[in-house]
């Protein structure tokens, strides 16, 4: 059975269902939302099942497109993509789950995360270059239309501001497809990561047209302009699927394009692509502590947590040892998966607090935890991962960064100043929001409800799991890295 | 026999000659029901007999005029093309006086595009040219009205000038081959100066219909006063054909004469202006027009690339499909919508299908995947990068982020509340048809592109 396809196109099915149903009430649209998304995690359960393979992509599924071009429709799955594709489905329920409270213009709105969600899974799995930019793009175009139609009161700003950023940022990727296509006659990724397709100087423009797009992906230092701002204003489930799902695909394509395809051109820039990691986990760090905003300051500790990932990809193409290769490229996609629930789930437990009290002002509250025990200790455990507690999702990520670094290139280290910076920061979010003295005005705040319990929990559950035993994760990742490290 | 093998490779024009003059007199007893029907079966039939030649490649006639790979997709793209904008027609003036005369000169002026498609000789090049401007003037003209009468005026005087120019500047390739068909033009290398008094003269020629910077004066005018269906008909058909024409010319000149160069220029001026001009627009049929001016850069794209890519020639063929579904349903909708920028506020909301069509040809004409524009344009790219004018693709790439601001001014007010009515009006059956064929067209044909042409 083709589950790769079936998973990928079941959301965009069910969503072309919805909108052919004559009633296309909220609370049917609801109910086709978390079946499809719940069938699709299902299914990339099964894909987990059938296992990948060392050294290869596994599962592939192809059939020809534009056989004049050397395109084809090509999917398939490595240690790299199977994990981003398990958070992208797990993450893809959980807000259909947490959206179903969501009333104005159900259909509508089921329809495009529905297409977001076929657009993300088929961004991790295709293995053709037009292919993957197909999906790129049109998640971009499903990500607008989200913000600019459930957003908050600034949102045509922010959906302009974020769709003009990001489709700058993603037309390069294009020209760096053509010159991979023109100097290989096939759009077959399989055959540009072996990584001998350019060479020289079409190599390095590749590159950097490349890490452009990606690096307004992740989003780095400086050209992370837009998140903040798409954060603010994007509806809940929008800001967990853009920081869960779609800054992965930054990190993804600089692992699998800019990492694989042009392997030299790459490390010998790897000094300036850690320079610009280094700088946006510091940077990320800093500004997120100057927000008041709980959901601003989130959005910003991405650009910090992205960073690492960044400097992880760099320090493997700068080490020569396949050792710490590894290592750093185990925590690199680690990372990803540990960002993914952690900030998906801050995302939520934020966005469940605004809708009690329509603020997120950090100032607004104060000791709501006697109040709110649930939420409260969700936050913290999920704030305490995030700012990289042993026995939580992000250590072991990026602990195998950090040691990386120091076996490659010790003074990429000074970014670990940044965990002291998200230290306080969270933990003066914790004191100003669940501790001190009660703010009256909330003294009637309901706890979470089962709902939304649900869609907490498994977030919570997977980031104490990865963080005391992440051998069942990083064994997946480790396959494949092991490889690359070569 | 060899009359007879040339008449049975020309069946399609030749039908479509046959509809145009049987519509012509259908229209003498007023018979305008009777006319689109003669118009619609002519292109229909000539359509279908397109479709067995695909693979020929030919020339009838001493080698004046082409059958092969370009001119059989221009006549797949035009010939349906056309169909669609004959409803559009109907759809808009429909009872009103000379609606037959309209539809006549629609499909005669159709004839001259095909003769542009296909020509391999300079006096055809002529023949079309001068064959689609009389018609599209006449077709301009048609409202009767001070503004339409103007707009008609300068399309004349423009079409009579650069028609004049290009005659002049052929005799120059005359000259030089000794011959007027193009397949001789090999023979120009080594002439600098010849070659480029005749390329100057193609340029304008051509440029004026295709309406490239700096000859696109007439475009904006003359699709603001003609009616809209006329607009749109114009906006795809004849500069479709202007760019087949340029294939059908250039491809087999030598490329050291630097016309390359001077064309990509005038492509990275052209698209740059038509975005920039566009941006400023309140009126939606001036705003497509100007868009429409920008996207014929991107044609030239391809013409620049012609003789050192396999991807020109059916970059050319495939984005000329594309824009033709995604311009015309693009217009169809502003039929339905009103001329003003405006009128669209809400129409999203108050009906939505029909604003969920528009989002995308809009987004097509931006070049987003997977839709249709976006494998034209990529074959284009593919191209120019191919060509050596890596520089040109990444003008058209940030070109591309100015065609989003310009799309997004349509986009973003069509979802805001409005108090605007949209009511359904007069003919609107056929217009929505009109736009159901294009829509799936830009949608679908896209993810099928396998069965393009391709290099």
């Amino acid at each position: 059975m083709p589950l790769l396809t079936i998973a990928t196109f079941l959301p965009i099915l069910a969503g072309l269902a919805l909108m052919a149903l004559p009633d296309r009430s909220t609370k049917k649209a609801h109910t086709v939302s978390i079946a499809a998304t719940g069938a699709v995690f299902l299914i990339t359960l099964g894909i987990w099942a059938r296992g990948i393979v060392a050294g290869d992509f596994a599962q592939v599924e192809e059939i020809a497109w534009i056989p004049a071009i050397g395109a084809a429709y090509r999917l398939g799955v490595d240690g790299l993509s199977l994990p981003l594709v398990l958070l992208t489905s797990l993450l893809f329920l959980l807000s259909a789950l947490y959206s179903a409270r969501i009333g104005e213009r159900a259909a509508s709105y089921v329809v495009l995360m529905l297409m977001l969600e076929t657009a993300s899974l088929g961004t991790f799995m295709a293995l053709d270059g037009l292919l993957f930019y197909v999906f790129f793009e049109v998640s971009l175009v499903g990500m607008y239309f989200m913000i600019a139609g459930w957003g908050y009161e600034e949102r045509q700003r922010a959906a302009l501001m974020f769709f003009l950023y990001t489709l700058v940022g993603s037309l390069p990727l294009l020209l760096a497809i053509i010159g991979l296509y023109l100097g290989s006659g096939t759009f077959d990724m399989r055959v540009w990561v072996e990584g001998t397709t350019l060479g020289g100087l079409p190599a390095m423009l590749a590159l950097i047209a490349m890490l452009v797009t990606f690096a307004v992906k992740i989003p780095a230092f400086p050209v992370h302009t837009w998140l903040p701002a798409a954060h603010v204003q994007a509806p809940t489930a929008g800001s967990v699927i853009l920081a869960g799902v779609m800054l992965k695909f930054g990190t993804y394509g600089l692992m699998r394009f800019a990492y694989q395809m042009t392997p030299e051109a790459f490390a010998q820039a790897g000094q300036v692509i850690l320079a610009f990691g280094v700088v946006s986990a510091l940077y990320g760090a800093f500004a997120a502590l100057a927000q008041s905003d709980l959901k601003k300051m989130i959005a910003y500790t991405s650009v910090n947590h992205m960073g690492y990932v960044v400097m992880g990809v760099a320090i493997a193409a700068l080490a020569t040892e396949p050792r710490i290769r590894t290592i750093a490229l185990d925590g690199a996609t680690l990372q990803m998966v540990s960002h993914g629930l952690v900030t998906g789930a801050l995302f939520f437990l934020v966005g469940m607090l605004q809708d009690r009290a329509h603020t997120r002002g950090i100032g607004d509250f104060g000791g709501l935890l006697g109040r709110v025990p649930w939420l409260g200790w969700a936050f913290i455990l999920s704030a305490f991962a995030s700012l990289g507690l042993p026995g939580l999702a992000h250590f072991p990520a990026e602990f195998q960064i950090f040691l990386a670094t120091l076996n490659g290139m010790p003074w990429g280290l000074i970014a670990i100043l940044a965990i002291v910076v998200t230290a306080a920061l969270y933990l003066r979010a914790i004191a100003g929001v669940f501790l001190g003295e009660m703010n009256d005005k909330w003294a009637d705040m309901p706890d979470l409800d089962r709902r939304e319990k649900l869609v907490v929990l498994p977030l919570l559950v997977l980031t104490v799991l990865i963080g005391v035993a992440p051998g069942w994760l990083i064994d997946m990742i480790h396959t494949t890295m092991t490889g690359l490290g070569n | 026999m060899e009359m007879g093998r040339d008449l049975a490779l020309l069946a399609p024009e030749l039908t479509l000659a046959a509809a145009a003059m049987l519509m012509i007199v259908a229209e003498m007893f007023r018979a305008a029901r009777l006319v689109l029907a003669i118009g619609l079966a002519g292109l229909a039939a000539a359509t279908l007999l397109t479709l067995p030649m695909l693979s020929v490649d030919a020339t009838v006639f001493g080698g004046t005029y082409r059958i092969d790979l370009i001119s059989g997709w221009a006549k797949l793209i035009l010939l349906p093309g056309t169909a669609l904008s004959l409803l559009l027609v109907r759809a808009e003036i429909t009872g009103r006086p000379r609606e037959g005369s309209v539809q006549s000169l629609v499909v005669l002026v159709t004839l001259g595009a095909l003769m542009l498609s296909g020509a391999g000789d300079m006096m055809v090049v002529v023949i079309g040219v001068v064959l689609t401007g009389l018609g599209s003037f006449a077709l301009v003209a048609w409202p009767r009205d001070d503004a339409a009468t103007e707009a008609a005026m300068k399309y004349l005087v423009f079409g009579a000038v650069t028609g004049s120019v290009m005659i002049y500047g052929l005799t120059f390739w005359f000259g030089g081959t000794g011959s007027t068909l193009f397949s001789e033009l090999g023979q120009l290398q080594g002439q600098t100066l010849v070659t480029i008094a005749g390329l100057i003269a193609i340029i304008v020629g051509l440029g004026y219909k295709g309406s490239l910077v700096p000859f696109h004066f007439w475009a904006p005018d003359a699709y603001q006063g003609a009616p809209v269906s006329i607009a749109a008909y114009l906006s795809v058909i004849t500069k479709a054909a202007a760019f087949f024409a340029f294939a059908q010319v250039l491809r087999d000149l030598p490329r050291d004469g630097g016309w390359p160069l001077a064309l990509a220029v005038i492509a990275a001026a052209t698209m740059t202006y038509g975005y920039l001009a566009a941006l400023v627009q309140t009126n939606l049929v001036r705003l497509i027009a100007y868009s429409s001016v920008a996207q014929s850069g991107y044609f030239l794209m391809g013409v620049v690339a012609l003789g050192a890519s396999g991807f020109a020639v059916p970059g050319i063929l495939v984005f000329a499909a594309a824009y033709v579904a995604m311009n015309l349903g693009a217009f169809a909708v502003v039929l339905l919508a009103g001329r003003d920028l405006g009128d669209l506020e809400g129409f999203g909301r108050t009906r939505p299908w029909l604003g969920a069509a528009m989002v995308v040809f809009l987004l097509s004409l931006t070049g987003i995947p997977p839709l249709f524009g976006f494998v034209g344009k990529f074959y284009l790219l593919s191209a120019a990068v191919e060509a050596g004018y890596l520089w040109l693709a990444i003008i058209g790439v940030l070109n591309s982020v100015l065609a989003l601001g310009v799309y997004l001014r349509l986009m973003v007010p069509m979802y805001r509340t409005s108090s605007t009515e949209h009511p359904s009006e007069v003919g609107a059956v056929l217009t929505q048809g009109t736009v159901v064929v294009t829509v799936l067209a830009t949608l679908l044909i896209g993810l099928a592109a396998g069965i393009l042409p391709g290099p």
